[in-house]
């Protein structure tokens, strides 16, 4: 083992990768810097912003407010792990068809975050959806469509 | 360099901590985390409480309190079904704090731990005078809610103590309301208050003016079978507002919170009577 460095097992995005991790990494210093994996962005680092979120355990969480030494033995799961899924793709497709993405920073933190909410509370309303996106910030304000485009997406894989 | 370790017993990790004074616990690590990471904090290791048993989750305990777990997540409190009649307050307060997405990852007994002075549990468990449950080196103790905050950011806990468990006592058939001012929802406080009734009697804690939550028990004495008295409603309200020591910051002024105290309070009271004979 190499000095100062943890290694350890990950379940990610449904495999087992052992991975090698600074021992004050955070998840998403480990997802971005060490395994390549930049859909979850580094925006605030406070946990503020939403970009960096990621499910855990089927939940959405923030990446930079989790220690990558605390995710061993726990599911972790990033955009890039939802490229089959199909209320993901439902979402993503809304997203462009409403002009839900601008510069596309929030994105990614933005369809967790909604992924979670449509399994959770299918057809949810636009106050819903408002306020479980309220830790999403997209700087572009480019809010209203990106509400339409979650309805629209809730609509379509809604049971 | 904070290296992370997940003792799987409280005992291993309380003697973990008695071990290595620059050690820190942590729950869910959404403040430990966002401190380490604007380099606010420098902890030799992360102690993380998730592996432990017994830490997560509501239970009944003697005479009907209830004693909730310290990693028990604001997510799981917001959605809780056992927290009825007074208890509710709690509930509700929970489902306020940040957003869903932080609401999965924080947890009641590090938001205690943490105390920030604008933080929603700390003004509701003084309101259903709850009690801390802390455990250190010399095993478990007690701490009544309202003795547990002892200056801004400064608490009872001793290095190395961890807080496992609030406790509530049984529930009134209430009714209690949770009221929260901020700048936008999931914000913290400017001015929150707790109220819950019991029978022709309230108990009020404010939130956010001051380094902990402000209660008057004398107060509340005075103003027993009075509620629906507007002045001795108001004089109650500046009771509180005399108790107060806020500060200026983004938040609001402490002139503008010393101004809504009162105005704050006279609506939760009002929550809590409706249609109350």
């Amino acid at each position: 083992m190499m000095a100062g460095k943890q290694v350890f097992t990950l379940d990610l995005n449904g495999k087992e990768v052992e991975v090698l991790a600074r021992p004050d990494a955070t998840l998403l210093d480990l997802l971005r810097d060490d395994l390549a994996l930049r859909a979850a962005k580094r925006g605030c680092n406070q946990g503020v912003c939403g970009a960096c979120t990621v499910m855990i355990d089927d939940l959405p969480v923030r990446s930079c407010l989790t220690m990558a030494g605390a995710c061993e033995g726990r599911k972790v799961q990033t955009l890039e792990g939802y490229v089959a899924d199909p209320a993901m793709q439902a979402l993503q497709k809304a997203m462009i068809a409403s002009g839900g993405v601008q510069c596309g920073f929030c994105t990614g933190g933005v369809l967790m975050t909604a992924r979670n909410l449509i399994a959770e509370s299918p057809r949810p309303s636009g106050d819903e959806i408002r306020a479980a996106l309220s830790g999403n910030l997209c700087r572009c304000t480019g809010y209203a469509r990106i509400v339409e485009a979650v309805a629209k997406a809730a609509e379509e894989v809604a049971p | 360099m904070s290296f992370v370790v997940s003792p799987a017993t409280l005992a291993e990790a309380v003697a973990f901590l008695a071990e290595h004074p620059d050690a820190r616990p942590m729950s869910g690590g959404a403040s430990l985390v966002a401190m380490k990471n604007a380099r606010l904090i420098d902890a030799s290791h992360f102690v993380s409480l998730a592996r432990i048993p017994n830490l997560r989750g509501i239970s009944r305990s003697d005479g009907n309190w209830l004693r909730i777990g310290g990693m028990t997540r604001h997510r799981d409190l917001a959605s809780s079904d056992l927290l009825n009649g007074s208890h509710a307050v709690l509930r509700q307060a929970a489902g306020q704090i940040a957003n869903r997405v932080v609401r999965n990852m924080g947890t009641i007994g590090g938001a205690v731990g943490n105390a920030d002075p604008a933080a929603d549990y700390l003004p509701a468990l003084a309101c259903l005078s709850a009690e801390v449950e802390i455990t250190g080196t010399e095993g478990a103790r007690r701490v009544a809610m309202t003795d547990y905050v002892t200056g801004w950011y400064e608490t009872v806990l001793a290095p190395g103590d961890i807080v496992t468990a609030v406790h509530l006592p049984p529930a009134d058939p209430g009714p209690a309301v949770w009221r929260k001012l901020a700048r936008v929802p999931g914000d913290y406080a400017t001015v929150s208050v707790a109220c819950m009734r019991s029978g022709d009697r309230v108990q009020v804690a404010v939130g956010a003016c001051g380094p902990g939550p402000i209660r008057s028990p004398d107060d509340e004495a005075a103003l027993a079978g009075r509620l629906g008295d507007a002045l001795a409603v108001a004089a109650f309200g500046e009771a509180l507002a005399a108790l107060a020591d806020p500060v200026d910051d983004v938040r609001g002024s402490a002139a503008y919170r010393l101004r809504l105290i009162p105005r704050m309070v006279a609506a939760a009271i009002r929550d809590v009577t409706k249609g109350a004979g």
